[in-house]
């Protein structure tokens, strides 16, 4: 039979110290904690295409994100790579479906959103 | 059913080592009160020094539990639930100080065992004093030693209390037992640890009086 785990009393006088160190550090919350989610809000209403770039020998699958109504509001962000190219399109093509909030592709951009002064 | 057999052995051995003491205790009286035949305590437990480990591993398990309470949250509510814990814990086995050298003498892993709970008590102690310390609830130690010596105090207030109420002849009530506790640390509280007990503490030791 395996004897009883015990922690010597130092240690446990460690424990104990971290134990009462916890009610020092962690504080309540403040409501700008919480801003991320109001600032990453408008990818629900983005449309997502997914984009391959060939970069050091790997393919990198890369989602850019832009608002449908005001594409001018858009991201790139690079997901993860891979060595093949047609593994690659193939997981592009799932993390583009699983991002994109409207699955069917229904939703377009249009130029006119495009507001670009070209004088 | 086999575990409900051993935990009604368990409860009725607790009673009778209560009222008796261990080394008073016969298997056919702990058969007796379970309600059950000495052949069928034999089957469950092959002497009376398996039931005394089987009660000291249930005794240190509910020990154990109390002592993994520590500090849920950081005001003096949580002290004080501990300290009722403890108070239903050393009613419930009173008989760990009347068979406390019996206990030494013939089980020694037993007695290992309430040395290494017993270091945790005083530890977690130790420890509260110093977090109500920095919290700026309880003064600056005024002389070296004293919280030390303070939290020997506390720890025998807590261990003995039950027992020096029976030997004076004298109520033993929850109450009784945590006024006894924190009338210890009472001197040491700054007026922002005073307006914590009274504004936690001492309205549930007067409900506790009350009811």
């Amino acid at each position: 039979m395996l004897p009883n785990f015990n922690l010597d009393a130092p240690l446990y006088q460690r424990v104990l110290q971290g134990l009462n160190s916890l009610h020092f550090t962690d504080h309540v919350g403040a409501g700008c904690d919480l801003d991320f989610i109001k600032a990453d809000y408008w990818l629900a209403d983005s449309a997502v295409i997914d984009r391959l770039v060939l970069r050091k020998g790997s393919w990198d699958i890369n989602l850019l994100f832009a608002h449908h109504t005001t594409p001018l509001r858009f991201l790139s962000r690079r997901i993860t790579s891979h060595s093949c190219p047609k593994r690659a399109a193939m997981m592009a093509g799932f993390m583009r479906r699983l991002a994109a909030k409207d699955q069917r592709g229904t939703l377009r951009l249009s130029l006119e959103h495009l507001d670009f002064n070209c004088n | 059913m086999a575990i409900a057999t051993k935990l009604k052995i368990l409860e009725s051995s607790i009673r009778l080592f209560n009222e008796n003491g261990l080394a008073n205790v016969r298997l056919q009286q702990i058969a007796d009160e379970t309600g059950i035949s000495v052949g069928n305590l034999a089957y469950h437990f092959k002497n009376k020094d398996a039931i005394v480990s089987f009660v000291y591993e249930s005794l240190f398990d509910e020990l154990g539990a109390i002592l993994s309470g520590y500090m849920g949250n950081p005001e003096f509510t949580d002290f004080d639930q501990q300290i009722g814990q403890y108070f239903s814990f050393f009613h419930k086995y009173h008989f760990y100080l009347i068979d406390l050298f019996e206990i030494d003498r013939s089980f020694p892993e037993i007695r290992t065992q309430w040395q290494n709970h017993v270091t945790k008590m005083h530890l977690q102690i130790r420890s509260r004093i110093d977090f109500y310390q920095q919290k700026g609830l309880l003064v600056t130690e005024p002389h070296e030693g004293i919280f030390d010596l303070l939290t020997n105090n506390l720890w025998m207030s807590i261990v003995f209390w039950i027992p020096q109420q029976v030997l004076k002849g004298q109520m033993v009530a929850p109450h009784y037992f945590k006024e006894a506790v924190w009338s210890q640390l009472l001197p040491y509280l700054t007026p922002k640890g005073l307006d914590a007990y009274f504004t936690l503490i001492h309205p549930i030791l007067r409900d506790l009086d009350n009811n």
